[in-house]
């Protein structure tokens, strides 16, 4: 077999784009955030200030809470309706193309889309959800107006967008594993649990973390879905990382403030993929 | 996993009601845009109503609506061109086992893809206030490879593994160079690998807020920027609302529905893979 003398040209356009797009502003955002810069003016070296500023105000580490506090109630959802809905629709023979095709639309919906057809849905007078409850005699919240309803308001939105991700990938996992093992505990009359928690479960454990950890990364950037519905509010309560590193950056123009907090925030989720690429090499070289 | 023998009712009792809830907020939404201004806001609801057509009309002519619409078909072109332009030779490079650096650009192309939007959008401001990019649909096309491109890559990477070597052999020994191999037998041998890729990161950027919301102004505003546009404070034209997001949808649900399958596979191979 001749070896392939020289193809390292081929991967030079993507890695020029990829440290443009990359490399070059995660070094300059490391740069600006040891700035005391407001677009416009001068800007002046100030060291680590901005972070402890960021980390000893209430602003931040309110939006760090918020942000995790969505991202574990979403994801821990969405994680477990996907996994029910694909048990459940695998069993379908007849219909079940259709059934995918409708379940992933919420998929293609953008996030700002979604948060226009929700605050339709859940305003408190005029909305039609109140008015469904109404039939049932339950009198319906102000949704996204009250603080203690905002933000689990904006997890049931991201979970109607979101669970058709963890739903067809797992859908496409219980197709493609193996039918013996399923079988063989039919055979030893092992019951539907039985045969859930000691084959299924333990075989879809790889997808089921990358999910977990995809969702993650996913919710922990949320953006979207409250700058169109809260826009953070009421009082702060839905602000999360994000949002609040867009106020600082384009409300306020605070440029180096804003990117400390996106440097704090990208060594968490560094952290997170890190955690991935450990697990992901457990089970065999794959990258 | 093989279907149960015994045909069971029970999983048509959970899919159906899932899927009512998957598509009663679009359907929802439709009536409204449909509805004329009276109808919109009736309690009860009002079921049964004649279409009219004026929030279609109103939110299409609505300030720069058209144009944010055109933008984000250019953005969605030139993203997947360059995407594809790149994407496609560096596939090939990571998909050969023993290549210098695969591992690190591997690794690099994963955690380009998860790092928080906040991150280069600062600094992507100022570098493309002072280059130009500011506000331009090639500025948007190209800070969009920061997600579209390590895609791309993942993904036909995974697609260009399932092609065997063989293939690749036989036509170096007619001869071929690397670009002819390339272009001439995986291309069209991963065309419909490259088709889910394409759908995927069209959906991707025609969708994207944060970035477009930050780098443009007013020349290169998206369609989502049109769409967030309509969320005013008191007075919201809930007909106009309706109608922008079901525009903005449409094209996005047609491809989901012509491509179901590309979209999964290349969804699954990108989770899994």
């Amino acid at each position: 077999m001749r070896r392939e003398r020289n193809i390292r040209w081929l991967i030079v356009p993507a890695l020029a784009l990829l440290a443009a797009g990359t490399l070059y502003p995660v070094i300059y955002a490391g740069y600006l955030s040891l700035l005391q810069w407001n677009w416009g003016s001068e800007a002046k070296f100030v060291g680590l200030r901005n972070f402890v500023r960021i980390l000893s105000g209430s602003g931040f580490p309110k939006a760090l809470f918020n942000t995790f506090y969505f991202a574990v109630f979403a994801v821990v959802i969405e994680t477990i309706l996907g996994l029910a809905l694909a048990l459940a629709i695998n069993r379908i023979r007849y219909g079940a193309g259709l059934i995918r095709t409708l379940m992933i639309l919420p998929l293609m919906v953008s996030g700002i889309a979604v948060s226009l057809i929700w605050k339709v849905m859940l305003d408190p007078t005029l909305g039609i959800v109140n008015y469904l409850l109404s039939l049932v005699g339950i009198p319906g919240p102000a949704w996204l107006g009250t603080v203690p309803t905002a933000m689990p308001s904006i997890v049931m939105i991201d979970t109607w967008w979101q669970t058709a991700f963890t739903f067809i990938i797992l859908s496409s996992a219980l197709k493609s594993l193996p039918s013996e093992p399923f079988e063989a505990a039919r055979l030893e009359g092992a019951t539907a649990i039985q045969t859930f928690r000691h084959i299924t479960l333990p075989m879809l454990k790889p997808v089921l973390v990358t999910i977990v950890i995809f969702r993650a990364i996913d919710t922990l950037k949320v953006f979207d879905i409250i700058f169109g519905t809260t826009g953070g509010g009421p009082l702060r309560s839905t602000e999360s990382v994000q949002t609040l590193a867009y106020q600082t950056a384009f409300k306020s123009y605070k440029f180096g403030e804003s990117a400390a907090i996106a440097v704090v925030f990208a060594l968490i989720i560094l952290t997170l993929c890190i955690i991935y690429l450990v697990i992901d090499t457990d089970d065999g070289e794959k990258a | 996993m093989s279907v149960s023998s015994k045909h069971a009712f029970w999983p048509y009792a959970i899919a159906l009601p899932a899927v009512a809830v998957s598509i009663f907020p679009i359907f929802w939404i439709l009536t409204i845009a449909l509805k004329n201004r009276v109808d919109a806001f009736a309690m009860p609801p009002v079921w049964l109503f004649s279409p009219v057509w004026e929030n279609f009309g109103r939110a299409w002519s609505s300030t720069g609506f058209s144009g944010a619409f055109f933008n984000s078909l250019i953005i969605c072109a030139l993203g997947n061109i360059i995407a594809l332009v790149a994407g496609i030779p560096a596939a090939y490079y990571l998909n050969k086992r023993h290549v210098p650096g695969r591992r690190t650009i591997l690794i690099w192309l994963l955690i380009s893809y998860m790092l928080p939007e906040f991150l280069f959008i600062v600094p992507m401001y100022v570098l493309f206030q002072s280059i130009g990019l500011y506000d331009t649909v090639i500025g948007l096309a190209l800070i969009y490879q920061v997600f579209t491109l390590p895609f791309t890559i993942w993904l036909l990477r995974a697609f260009f593994a399932d092609i065997p070597e063989a293939l690749a052999e036989a036509a170096r020994l007619e001869g071929a160079g690397t670009w002819r191999i390339v272009w001439r037998i995986y291309v069209p041998i991963a065309a419909p690998g490259i088709a889910a890729t394409v759908i995927l990161n069209s959906i991707k950027m025609w969708n994207e807020l944060t970035i477009a919301l930050a780098l443009t102004f007013e020349n290169a505003q998206t369609v989502t920027l049109a769409v967030a546009g309509f969320r005013g404070y008191a007075s919201i034209d809930w007909g106009a609302m309706s109608a922008a997001s079901i525009i903005i949808i449409l094209p996005m649900a047609l491809f989901a529905i012509l491509a179901q399958r590309r979209i999964v596979q290349g969804l699954s191979l990108g989770a899994v893979k």
